[in-house]
């Protein structure tokens, strides 16, 4: 059972001379599974292109691997076509873009099966079943954009896996995953696993590393820092970074601004919401939905994606019009009183002006003296010739740290934050959140953050709004605002 | 996560491509200046293009007249140069009308929508349903050519296309994320105008403008060509053209000299446009 499937013996890829991989003996063996944790930028994904064979052509390979008994010269980017998808498969990052757009479900899964001719009965019967087996029976005739971000991850694992391969590479499989799709894939994956299959997963979320089990590598700048066994590493981390990453996950935050219990109800009301519903299309997302924000309140809205997180939030700072109700802002939040912050953080600034002018027209605007800028940049660590720069040349975590600075500069008593740390890595989240909750810690603003993570509603939030749960019960809206503490 | 095209994207170098571009346009530009100059200086050194010399009925080029003369021994070069600045400047004209008018009315649709909306494309849809020539061709006869008529025509004629183009473009400005932050920032509609849109219709507007510079001049001369557009004795290069044909086997340079000036405008005008859709 433990026969080792895939050992890399040494890989180095470089850019112009830059190390961008360097890792030396990484043994995966059939049925335990092996997973890769780092941030981002430290060649984790790098590497599983370069054990498949397709790094770009500007990166220089070098290295061994063996498959069962054969090896291969990692430079050698050819050599390894013949074993795709028979022998070594890869799923991608983002599902949804990985699969074609233009063709339907079941003919993209088919194409994988091995001896697969054009309408070719087998092929298709093998799909049906491999989609089936998936829960995705209905699913065949679909094309990937009427999916959910959890179905096209499942039909892309089909696709990936139905041509027999025992070694797995599952690259950043989680990114835009709500719980209950995390679960059905650890599942899948866990049962490739178990079937004798070999598994090696890249990803930055600590809980799919603990839910897979196995041993777990630690990437860092290029290179491993640690390794072992899953419970062995994570609950008693040696090496500093291994320690910080652990630290990171929200569950485990200890910050100054975290409250041990909710205030009382006791500010002037910012939005007042009576009797909101909202529908598109035949599918209603929420009726009858009342609530109250406070100043100085942090809530949380919580629940499954495609359950309407984000248009109540918009609904709540009054860029969507509900189909019923009303939301009534107090004056306080007028005159950009009321901040958003976007999942990307790059979509949210003007992408051919350079920051520091998108800025200064804040400034201008709210009569913000450029001191305030200053420190507001020295705060959340962010140096001043970034501003110089244009949106696309700046990493997300600093981006959306500009966009916490900027969303501060009206001084507003509300801020909307739209799952605005789910694209980052665990320590970028955690910085990134810290200097957002101490800035409205400071100034008494109050907080909607709409995730999909409960631990992190659960850290940032005293209230929370979970309408996963209003959706499946259909019970009383106001049950399901509960406290977090 | 680490996306694996970005070093690849960082360091592309200008391909052999881009650098053939640049090299074309900076040729266009320097040709085009030379005729700009030739254009702007030349009515005020040569002599009057109306001044006819009988006389000198159809003389060959010479070192004081390099385009000799024409049928009523009229300066060829003089005329030339009155042709090309009323080309230029009365193309200019038309383009930076069609061009303001119909970027403001694109911009004004995207934005308000509703029966502004409506309206807009309703008239944008009458002007794409009709030929733009037939458009000029209508303003003129019932203007009786005059250089006013010529202009309203086509002006009318080419607003059009900016306005389609302008609002399709700032509709997804608009609808963008980035905007929407602006409106929360309460930043105001001339932060949007000036941030958001203009960055991002200007290499739009400027390679639709380079095009309709190119259309208007063409569509000047085909309409002095067919003796709708301008009348004689005024020097416009379509008449130009026309008036020099029944002498073609005699003094050739006399229809030469037009016509090479319409198809450098032409292709300096063209060549000026960036291949990349920046």
């Amino acid at each position: 059972m433990n026969a080792t499937a895939l050992t890399i013996d040494r890989v180095r890829v470089r850019h112009h001379g830059a190390l961008l991989v360097d890792v030396a003996d990484i043994a995966v063996a059939a049925g335990r599974p092996l997973t890769i944790i780092g941030e981002s930028g430290s060649g984790k994904s790098l590497l599983a292109h370069a054990v498949m064979g397709t790094t770009p052509a500007e990166l220089e390979v070098t290295g061994a691997l063996r498959l069962g008994a054969r090896s291969f010269d990692l430079g050698d980017r050819r050599g390894r076509r013949p074993m795709w998808g028979r022998e070594l498969a890869l799923l991608p990052q983002e599902p949804a873009t990985a699969l074609d757009p233009t063709m339907r479900v079941r003919s993209q899964v088919a194409e994988g099966v091995p001896g697969f001719g054009w309408r070719s009965r087998g092929a298709g019967e093998r799909a049906d079943a491999a989609l089936g087996h998936l829960g995705l029976s209905g699913a065949g005739r679909a094309y990937p954009h009427q999916l959910s971000g959890g179905m096209a991850q499942r039909v892309a694992f089909a696709a990936t896996t139905v041509g027999g391969a025992r070694v797995l590479i599952v690259d950043e499989p989680t990114k835009g995953l709500d719980p209950v799709a995390l679960e059905q894939l650890a599942d899948l994956l866990a049962e490739h696993c178990a079937g004798g299959g070999a598994l090696l997963t890249i990803t930055h979320d600590l809980r799919l590393a603990r839910r897979l089990g196995g041993d777990v590598l630690v990437m860092r700048d290029a290179s491993v820092v640690e390794r072992g066994a899953v419970a062995d590493v994570l609950n008693a981390p040696a090496h500093d970074y291994t320690r910080r990453l652990v630290g990171a996950e929200p569950s485990r935050w200890q910050l100054p601004w975290m409250r041990v219990s909710a205030p009382e109800p006791e500010g002037r009301p910012l939005v007042t919401a009576a009797g909101l519903s909202k529908a598109y299309g035949d599918q209603a997302l929420f009726e009858d939905l009342s609530l109250t924000i406070r100043a100085g309140e942090r809530w949380a809205v919580s629940g499954p994606s495609g359950v309407g997180k984000t248009t109540l939030g918009n609904v709540l700072l009054g860029l969507v019009r509900p189909d019923g109700g009303v939301v009534e802002h107090a004056p306080a939040l007028r005159h950009g009183r009321i901040q958003k912050l976007y999942q990307d953080p790059a979509a949210s600034f003007p992408p051919r002006v350079r920051l520091g002018v998108a800025v200064a027209d804040v400034l201008a605007r709210h009569q913000v003296p450029a001191e305030r800028l200053r420190s507001l940049l020295a705060a959340v660590g962010l140096p001043e010739g970034l501003l110089e720069r244009l949106p696309s040349q700046v990493s997300g975590g600093e981006l959306q740290r500009l966009a916490i600075v900027r969303a501060m500069l009206p001084a507003p008593a509300l801020v909307v934050a739209d799952e605005a740390t789910s694209r980052l890595d665990l320590v970028t989240q955690e910085t990134t959140t810290d200097c957002l909750m101490t800035e409205l810690a400071d100034r008494d603003c109050a907080l909607l953050w709409v995730t999909h993570d409960r631990d992190l509603a659960g850290a940032v939030a005293d209230q929370l709004l979970d309408l996963g749960a209003w959706a499946q019960g259909r019970s009383s809206p106001t049950a399901c605002c509960s406290s977090t503490k | 996560m680490t996306t694996l095209t970005e070093p690849v994207l960082e360091t592309t170098q200008p391909g052999r491509r881009q650098r053939a571009s640049t090299a074309a346009r900076r040729a266009s530009a320097v040709l085009l200046g030379g005729l700009v100059l030739f254009a702007a200086v030349g009515p005020l050194l040569l002599a009057d293009p109306a001044a006819q010399a009988l006389d000198r009925y159809l003389e060959a080029p010479s070192l004081t007249e390099p385009l000799g003369r024409d049928e009523y021994g009229r300066s060829v070069l003089a005329r030339l140069a009155h042709a090309t600045r009323l080309s230029l400047v009365l193309a200019g004209l038309c383009v930076a009308t069609a061009l303001v008018v119909g970027t403001a009315a694109g911009i004004l649709a995207a934005w308000r929508g509703s029966w502004i909306d409506t309206v807009l494309r309703s008239v944008s849809e009458v002007f794409v349903a009709m030929p733009a020539l037939l458009v000029v061709l209508l303003v003129a006869a019932t203007a009786d050519g005059g250089v006013w008529a010529l202009y309203v025509g086509i002006a009318l004629a080419q607003w059009v296309e900016y306005f389609r183009m302008v609002r399709a473009r700032a509709a997804i400005v608009l609808g963008s994320p980035a905007v929407e932050a602006a409106r929360l920032l309460d930043l105001g509609w001339w932060h949007v105008v000036r941030r958001h849109l203009w960055p991002d219709l200007r290499p739009l507007l400027t390679t639709l403008a380079s095009l309709g510079m190119v259309t208007s001049i063409l569509a000047m001369s085909t309409l002095g060509f067919v003796k709708v557009g301008l009348k004689p004795p005024r020097a416009e290069l379509g008449l130009m053209v026309t008036e020099s044909f029944p002498y073609y086997d005699v003094a050739p340079w006399l229809s030469l000299a037009p016509v090479a000036v319409l198809f450098l405008l032409t292709v300096c005008f063209l060549g000026l446009r960036r291949t990349e859709t920046a």
